[in-house]
């Protein structure tokens, strides 16, 4: 993705103002030069790490920045497995959530610090895959919190007046009971499976 | 060399060249779509434009001003 907006000219125009100090520094005895300069070399480059942060952030919550990294291929091939029993799979497929955002769907917590404690967590496996040794299988810290999926589903009428949801809610909603664990919704990625199962048909 | 004989010049052209190799650095990070783009952004673009900045900010406490002209 190409960054468009005020960010190309915010840089564009920091980078002429930069190279104009750094030609003329002179410029600088006088009133406005000493604007121009603070301007140039201190409110501008600022905003300029405050747009990037930003675009940077917002890019790594799509589904293709996720699976650009090598170890996460087989996760994206997920998504493509044609049996609505994989869970990625069918919310993938039936848009229940952002297909260009559905890794950030369902694993952001959901919460104010939420993203930023993403960014850390995606930078601990940054370091393990390029520094330390990266581990066979992936495990999630702390394992996959059911508010992750009542974020959606909490009020959804299907999911409130189903009966087997109905007898575990309260097991459900404090977390005791896994979603995915319970035997009820615990056919997830399945990398081990992925590249024997038929695909649907955008993956082919 | 002390901090206070270096003039304000000198400040101004370390501080421009250290924020415009920050920002290449961060043109290259955001034409580059992998996990790593950030890494190069957040660890070595914001240190470099960072480092700009507070040499810019050090100018304005440390540097020698140029000598004012007589209009006398």
């Amino acid at each position: 993705m190409v960054p468009t907006g005020i960010l190309i000219p915010l840089i564009a125009l920091t980078i002429v103002l930069a190279a104009v100090f750094f030609v003329r520094p002179s410029i600088t005895r006088e009133t406005t030069g000493k604007i121009l300069a603070f301007v140039g070399l201190c409110v501008l480059p600022v905003l300029c790490i405050a747009t990037g942060m930003s675009t940077h952030m917002q890019r790594s919550e799509q589904t293709k920045f996720c699976i650009s990294c090598h170890s996460m291929e087989l996760y994206g091939k997920s998504l493509y497995v044609d049996d609505q029993k994989y869970v990625p799979a069918q919310h993938f497929q039936n848009h229940r959530v952002p297909a260009d955002m559905t890794c950030y769907a369902c694993h952001t917590d959901y919460t104010i610090y939420g993203p930023m404690k993403d960014k850390l967590k995606g930078m601990t496996r940054i370091y393990l895959q390029y520094v330390s040794t990266p581990p066979k299988t992936i495990h999630m810290s702390g394992g996959y919190s059911n508010l992750q999926c009542l974020h959606c589903h909490a009020g959804a009428r299907n999911f409130e007046e189903n009966p087997v949801h109905l007898a575990m809610m309260d097991s459900l909603k404090t977390n005791q009971l896994s979603c995915i664990s319970s035997g009820c919704h615990d056919t997830i990625h399945n990398t081990s499976e992925v590249t024997n199962l038929k695909m649907w048909g955008p993956a082919q | 060399m002390k901090l206070r004989a270096i003039g304000i010049r000198r400040f101004l052209q370390v501080s421009s060249s250290l924020i415009i190799l920050g920002l290449l650095v961060e043109i290259v990070s955001l034409m580059w779509f992998h996990p790593l783009a950030f890494v190069l952004f957040a660890f070595v673009g914001i240190a470099l434009m960072g480092l700009g900045i507070f040499v810019y900010l050090a100018s304005l406490v440390f540097a020698v001003s140029p000598p004012a002209e007589n209009h006398e």
